[in-house]
């Protein structure tokens, strides 16, 4: 019973941090029709940001303490660098494609060009190496109401997930832009002669996909140290956009949790080594009962 | 020094000269031109194919022109869809396009775009919901959820919303059963006389169209080959046959 509490409240963290993550993959494939595989780059390059800003680099190359802005600086900081990455990867490697042709094979690949282009511009500046993020997100363990254990860490990641995903719904639901986002994931074009500046719009749903990316970056680097290839954990968000129908940004959420969960059960009651398989298991099982995913339209070609 | 008021002949609002657009090598338009003044109600009839909502995407900046210019109050349209919305122009697409998972405010609302001001896109809404009651009926039921005809309404009262100088409409009478298009029809030809719209339609349907307009043109394979006034057009002979459904021998 303690297990299993304790487990559900670790895999809504874990699949709030994935839903974030997935939500800007169907944020992006509503809008462009293709997945954004570079969106683990965004990822890598919040953390590095706010690695850079908390000092880290600074501490473990040259001084010892006393340098880095505190974690709402870096934060801040963090989630404009990864949403200005992902607009100009937009523009750099995407713009010119969809201006040309109305193939998104061809942005898909760019954007697995894209994400190898991003890990390696850090390999080759800062390095390799597994850094650890500066201990500025509590992680001491909380009792919850008696029965189950979690660690401070945990809920702040719950509940940063909670408060940008309910953002970006109000900002969704309730803005001209917003509005202007659901009728472009709807139909780009006819969203165009509304009067909308494409262009603008394609600009705006990356920074937010960046900025959401960013915080995922954030919390996954301070959870697991902060490498290149980090961003290969978005896979698993990946994953859970599809099981969820990708496009669809309930579906994204619905989908990170029941992934989230099922890890974490899996890890609970079997073993560790469940936790991989059952990802893809679910994956395989949705795509063959549902293959449009739990929230999906239509069976069209997904790439 | 003189302006269009003193100058006699009024400029049109509208002029599209000779303007062209090619598919790859399938050239659509080769050189159409026709002049809309302001207050007029223009007709383009053409078969299926003829190049109609070519012309009418190139207008919008929808497609991209091969050549040619077009003009609006004399002043060259923007190429980019949301400039020539935002300079006064605004489409009715074919097919209507409304986006379904959106309400019917929400569809009227992103018409307004270009517009900033709270209270004039109300008002722009409930002149919108004057001219067509039943979508202030269905305003909160999903586009998806309508009728051909109430789509067909939503397209046109969208398009309405930003208040544009001169109103597109790509056959407004596509798909729709005879006693829906005449309704349609005749909103049109409400909406030019009480708001003094200028309304550039493109129709399959000649009859209709010729009997909604005051001048009209008739594109052939990417050309303009005939315009008059409507009503000699609806009672000349070629036009009848090919178009009209004259008796054939
Ligand atoms: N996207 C397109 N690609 C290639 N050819 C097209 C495309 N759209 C239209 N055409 C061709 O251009 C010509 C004019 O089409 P269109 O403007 O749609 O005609 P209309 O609206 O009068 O029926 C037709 O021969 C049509 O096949
Ligand atoms: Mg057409």
């Amino acid at each position: 019973m303690e297990t299993l509490l304790q487990q559900i409240i670790n895999g809504l963290s874990l699949g709030s941090v994935y839903a974030l993550i997935a939500v800007g993959y169907s944020l992006v494939y509503s809008i462009l029709l293709f997945s954004n595989f570079a969106h683990g780059g965004f990822l890598v390059i919040g953390g590095y940001v706010c690695y850079f800003f908390l000092g880290g680099y600074f501490l473990s190359n040259f001084f010892e303490g006393g340098v880095g802005t505190n974690i709402w600086v870096a934060a801040a900081a963090a989630l404009v660098g990864a949403g200005l990455s992902a607009v100009i990867v937009e523009k750099l490697a995407y713009k010119p494609i969809r201006e040309r042709t109305p193939v998104t094979l061809y942005m898909l690949i760019a954007s697995m060009g894209m994400n190898i282009v991003i890990e390696n511009i850090f390999v080759v500046t800062i390095g390799g190496r597994y850094r650890a993020l500066p201990s500025v997100i509590p992680m001491k363990p909380v009792s919850v109401l008696g029965v189950a254990t979690t660690s401070q860490f945990d809920l702040l990641a719950l509940a940063t997930a909670v408060v940008f995903l309910v953002g970006l719904q109000i900002f969704l639901s309730r803005t001209k832009w917003g509005l202007a986002i659901r009728a472009a994931s709807y139909n780009l074009r006819t969203a165009g002669l509304m009067g909308v500046n494409v262009n603008r719009l394609i600009s705006l749903v990356f920074f937010v996909a960046g900025m959401l990316a960013a915080i995922g970056g954030i919390f996954l680097s301070a959870r697991y140290t902060l490498y290149p290839q980090l961003g290969a954990i978005t896979t698993k968000a990946f994953v859970a956009a599809v099981i969820g129908g990708l496009g669809s940004l309930p579906g994204a959420v619905a989908g990170s949790l029941i992934l989230g969960l099922a890890e974490m059960l899996a890890t609970g009651f079997v073993s560790s080594q469940f936790r991989d398989l059952i990802v893809f298991v679910l994956l395989i099982v949705t795509l063959i009962v549902r293959p449009a995913g739990l929230f999906g339209k239509s069976v069209g070609e997904k790439v | 020094m003189q302006n269009a008021a003193s100058a006699g002949a009024e400029a049109p609002i509208l002029s599209v000269r000779n303007l062209s657009v090619n598919y790859g090598a399938i050239r659509a338009l080769k050189g159409a031109s026709l002049d809309v003044y302001r207050g007029e109600i223009v007709a383009v009839i053409g078969a299926n194919g003829a190049g109609k909502s070519t012309m009418m995407n190139a207008i919008m900046g929808d497609i991209a022109r091969a050549g040619g210019e077009i003009l609006l109050g004399g002043a060259p349209l923007p190429a980019r869809s949301y400039q020539v919305v935002g300079a006064g122009v605004s489409l009715a697409p074919e097919g209507r396009r409304v986006f379904a998972p959106l309400t019917v405010r929400e569809n009227l609302e992103i018409g307004a775009f270009p517009l900033s001001d709270r209270s004039e896109i109300e008002e722009q809404m409930q002149r919108v919901f004057n001219l067509f009651p039943r979508l202030e009926e269905r305003r909160s039921q999903y586009a998806g959820t309508l009728s051909g005809g109430e789509q067909q309404m939503l397209a046109i009262g969208r398009a309405l919303m930003a208040k544009p100088k001169v109103l597109l409409l790509d056959e407004p009478s596509l798909g729709l059963a005879p006693i829906i298009i005449s309704e349609i029809f005749k909103e049109l030809a409400l909406i030019n006389r009480t708001l003094g719209m200028t309304i550039l339609i493109v129709e399959q349907n000649a009859r209709k169209a010729l009997l909604l307009s005051n001048r009209a043109y008739v594109l052939q394979t990417g050309n303009i080959t005939m315009e008059g006034a409507s009503g000699d057009l609806l009672n000349n002979p070629e036009i009848e046959e090919a178009y009209l459904g004259g008796r054939k021998k």
